[in-house]
């Protein structure tokens, strides 16, 4: 009988641990996705040092903006595009409306193409991920501060900087 | 857990009659045909819903159902004939076959056999139950990507739950499977004297171990999602949606090789049998089956070549899918090399056996088409790949359980079914399937998406062609039902050995065999 | 009379097909050229295959039959054959990989775009925005396929003018041009995809996605959302018009005047 219960603790183990291994899939998705640049998910954390190396090479930067859903906004980049020197600091930002009558909370998520270039796009200071909140018919400037790190493949001469911005009002008065 | 073998004696002395007799039963023989007979109905309810697909799509414009109802009906209808059909028929085979083929008196754990298959009927009614919501039931397609399927009704929970139900049920089966095969075989069958049919299923039951929890996983993630406030795939929390697709696909593909294994086992049982030859190439066979299983694991992209994934990656999983290919181009030629100067007849199953040859190799070349990133870019969600999925499902899978059901039926009941009828069955299905799926591969290519419920007037001659073949084939089942019927009620007793080329521990009982199937196990040289 | 069917054979299946598509259009792209060529040599390797594969058991299934007399052989294993049967199909797969490969490798690169075209997928309809000229505009199924297409709408679709194939706003490009497409979507994920400008990309909320044209020939090419989106998924079709440099200029000032214009309407 000893031989039954082995073969069972076996699989339930094997049955529970894939279970959770489903869960860990999702942070070892996140680590493949920095180091891939899958999807064009860029650092979430700030960069904290400035470290600023100018290199007299200079890029191209567009930014663009949708947002989400039905959302009762009207969101722009300020610049919709700039050329930057490698390594040096630059500051721009957002301009969000809110073309409702009501308090509504918003996040907005960035995403950069090309995607394996993403890393080396820096942001210094974003709205990437918080929660904010803006009052109805409120205009808000969001401001964006980056680097373009200098590890940035010479063939590429132009990135692309997309904020999605969602209304998660529902979400939050649910729970 | 030390209560299996008790069971099977204590079983002697009070079996219920009637109803009862099927709701308590704990033998593996009533299990089988318990599964058998549900997956035949399941077959017959999703059948139904394609044929309301089919009709719809016979001609372009909009005749009969709404755009919302059609998408109910392709999700329901590929979620009943996976989880519902082709599923539990595999595992009500096994609970036929596994006992008799290795020599013992019945399954492992016979009172789990018998809740893992009632779960079904429950998990069943619920899933179809949505339906009748006043939002309908599941939309979002049998893969109920996100975020579409969070914008679903109030099925969406419903759906979960049944999946949830199938799946432990389905690993309640697995975990009985191989109990079985590892500790109950007759002395003297050492695993790589197993016959083929058994090893496949050891290996798919070791995939639906693997690959179920995934998928409850990845659901429970959506669960939450939409009712508890988390974000694994909503992207304004910081999730991704194509991260579901990943969890999804590390759990689909290798349910795809759960869908199909069991089907290469019965083909490999049947054709030798029929060609009065032994199986070419045994061991290579249960190694070719292995490495399927096991680079089922590391293909999953495949299927979603167009989320936008990095070079490398499209690169690897291109050349790991490719790599299949050669597992199962073995598996074709040992085949071929067992028909090959053997000595065969062309009863039903063998024909049926040699039409899952022939129509799954096809599917296999589309699948081998589909495994090149560039090409797939365009490929892609189109009816190509319909086409192709159901050429390695319908005459590849269900194929292989009809050929299975042919082959075994007397065994189980010891009535010989009509051969001419059954051959009549076989040329009706086989042409119409054709029929069917075959025009799929041209409209796909020709640049028809799936999953639409109305299509531009240039692809309505082959969408025609495809509709009547479809309720051909539909119509020809309903034959198939007769002759079960037919065989049960006609008076042609079988033998014992009831083919004279086959081999195996099963044809030493009798026809139909004892209630526990070997009292004493016998010895295999 | 042999000649005549030869013929037959010959010319009536190239007038069939052409009546019914049953292949891949090669298209006007380099990725779909590309593609059409990996698609066609796989096929063709298929093809090879599956006579050999095929027709060995077909010779079997007629000479090794017990009707005819034939004795069952005795072997039933071989190390040799095996082998061979793994590397050979093995050396295939590698022959077929390499050019896929380095296909891959030019579909993906980017870089050097003339002009970038900003794709998002709505339920149900496509916004188009000029990154460079700041035009912008939504583009959804045209008015006759959608009065058409409705359940019991009482109208033959077959005498709809590009029935599900026609929107209200095409999106113009200009040919011999290197087009970066951005795609994104707002709601759920669309897929947008013109068979002959090559293969689709998904388009997903909160992501973007990159995908690059380059037209070789003037025309209007027609195409569809490729990914489930709910269930108007099969009435947003995408009209794609590709028209020399200088004519895409003029389209794109004579844009920028009407939108001037209309703000100016607004201010009033």
């Amino acid at each position: 009988m000893s031989n039954y219960k082995k073969t069972y603790v076996t699989l339930s183990s094997i049955v529970v641990f894939m279970f959770f291994f489903s869960y860990m899939l999702v942070p070892l998705y996140d680590i493949f996705c920095e180091i891939t640049g899958l999807n064009g998910k860029t650092n979430q954390e700030r960069i904290v040092d400035l470290n600023e190396k100018p290199t007299n090479r200079f890029v191209t930067i567009k930014f663009t903006s949708t947002v989400a859903g039905a959302g009762p906004f009207d969101f722009e980049p300020l610049e919709r595009e700039m050329v930057v020197e490698v390594g040096k600091v630059y500051t721009t930002s957002y301009i969000l409306t809110n073309q409702s009558n009501s308090l509504k909370q918003v996040t907005a998520s960035p995403s950069v193409v090309p995607g394996a270039e993403a890393e080396y796009f820096k942001k210094i200071e974003c709205f990437c991920f918080t929660q904010q909140e803006i009052n109805g018919l409120e205009t808000k400037e969001l401001p964006l501060q980056f680097i373009i790190d200098d590890k940035l493949s010479s063939d590429t001469n132009t990135l692309i900087l997309s904020y999605t911005m969602f209304n998660t009002t529902d979400q939050l008065g649910a729970k | 857990m030390s209560t299996n073998v008790q069971d099977i004696h204590e079983d002697h002395h009070h079996t219920p009659s009637g109803l009862m007799r099927w709701i308590t039963t704990t033998n593996h023989k009533d299990i089988g045909s318990l599964y058998l007979w549900f997956s035949l109905l399941m077959f017959f309810v999703g059948g139904f819903m394609a044929l309301i697909i089919r009709a719809e799509l016979f001609e372009p414009g909009l005749q009969l159902v709404v755009p919302g109802f059609f998408n109910q009906m392709t999700t329901m209808h590929a979620l009943i004939m996976i989880f519902g059909a082709v599923m539990p028929a595999f595992v009500g085979l096994a609970n036929w076959q596994i006992p008799i083929m290795i020599g013992a008196p019945d399954m492992a754990l016979p009172r789990l056999n018998n809740w893992s298959f009632w779960i079904l009927p429950f998990a069943f009614t619920m899933l179809l139950s949505t339906l009748f919501f006043d939002s309908g039931g599941p939309a979002a397609g049998w893969t109920l990507y996100p975020p579409l399927s969070l914008q679903g009704g109030n099925s969406m929970p419903f759906v979960i739950l049944s999946i949830h139900l199938l799946g432990i049920s389905s690993i309640l089966g697995a975990i009985n499977v191989i109990a079985t095969i590892l500790n109950m075989r007759a002395p003297g069958m050492t695993l790589m004297k197993m016959p083929i049919f058994i090893w496949t299923w050891l290996i798919t039951a070791f995939l639906l171990i693997a690959a179920m929890p995934v998928l409850a996983g990845a659901i429970t993630m959506l669960l939450t999602d939409r009712f508890f406030g988390t974000s694994f795939f909503t992207a304004s929390g910081g999730g991704d949606p194509v991260m579901f697709q990943h969890i999804f696909w590390f759990f689909g593909h290798p349910e795809v090789y759960i869908l199909i294994l069991p089907a290469f086992g019965i083909v490999s049982t049947i054709i030798p049998a029929f060609s009065r030859k032994k199986l070419f190439g045994y061991d290579s066979m249960v190694y070719a089956t292995a490495s399927i299983a096991l680079l089922s694991f590391i293909v999953w992209a495949h299927h979603m070549f167009t989320v936008g994934m990095p070079l490398a990656g499209e690169i690897f999983f291109m050349l790991t899918t490719m790599l299949i290919a050669v597992p199962t181009g073995i598996k074709v030629f040992n085949w071929v090399a067992t028909m090959w100067r053997g000595s065969m007849t062309f009863e039903t199953p063998m024909l049926f056996a040699l039409a899952f040859i022939i129509l799954f190799t096809i599917g296999g070349f589309s699948g081998l088409m589909l495994a090149m990133t560039p090409a797939d870019f365009q490929y892609h969600d189109t009816y190509f790949v319909v086409a192709h999925f159901h050429y390695v499902l319908v005459p590849g899978a269900v194929f292989a359980i009809i050929a299975a059901v042919y082959y075994w039926l007397p065994k189980w009941t010891g009535k010989m079914y009509s051969e001419s009828l059954g051959k009549l069955h076989f040329w009706l299905t086989t042409i119409f399937v054709n029929l069917t799926f075959f025009p799929m591969h041209f409209v796909g290519l020709a640049g028809m998406p799936r999953r639409i419920p109305d299509y531009p007037v240039q692809f309505a001659d082959f969408n025609a062609i495809a509709s009547v073949g479809a309720f051909g084939f539909g119509l020809s089942q309903l034959l198939f039902i007769y002759i079960l019927y037919n065989t049960l009620k006609r008076d042609v007793t079988a033998e014992d050995k009831v083919w004279d080329g086959a081999e195996g521990l099963e044809w030493t009982l009798s026809s139909p065999p004892p209630y526990h199937s070997f009292e004493k196990a016998p010895r295999v040289e | 009379m042999k000649r005549i069917i030869y013929l037959l054979a010959l010319v009536l299946p190239s007038q069939i097909l052409a009546d019914w598509q049953v292949n891949m259009p090669r298209g006007v792209t380099p990725t779909s050229e590309i593609a059409y060529d990996i698609h066609m040599l796989m096929f063709w390797v298929t093809v090879v295959i599956g006579v050999l594969v095929f027709g060995a058991m077909i010779y079997s299934i007629i000479y090794h039959r017990k009707s005819v007399g034939h004795q069952p052989a005795k072997f039933h294993e071989s190390t040799k054959v095996e082998i061979i049967w793994t590397v050979i199909p093995f050396l295939i797969l590698v022959a077929c990989a390499i050019p896929a490969t380095k296909a891959l490798i030019m579909m993906e690169d980017t870089s050097d775009a003339g002009i970038t075209l900003k794709v998002t997928g709505y339920q149900w309809m496509w916004e188009y925005e000029y990154l460079e000229d700041g035009v912008n505009f939504f583009s959804k199924i045209d008015n006759k396929s959608n009065n058409a297409r409705r359940l019991n709408s009482g109208k033959d679709v077959n005498n709809v003018e590009n029935y599900l194939r026609n929107v209200d706003n095409e999106v113009v490009l200009p040919t011999d041009t290197k087009v970066r497409l951005l795609l994104t979507a707002s709601d759920v994920i669309h897929a947008w995809w013109v068979p002959e400008l090559g293969g689709k990309k998904d388009a997903i909320p909160g992501y973007v996605n990159e995908l690059w044209i380059n037209i070789k020939k003037p025309g209007v090419y027609r195409g569809a959302c490729a990914e489930l989106c709910g269930k108007d998924h099969g009435f947003m079709p995408i009209v794609v018009r590709a028209v020399p440099k200088l004519e895409y200029e003029k389209w794109v000032s004579l844009k920028k005047d009407n939108r001037v214009a209309e703000s100016q309407n607004i201010g009033r």
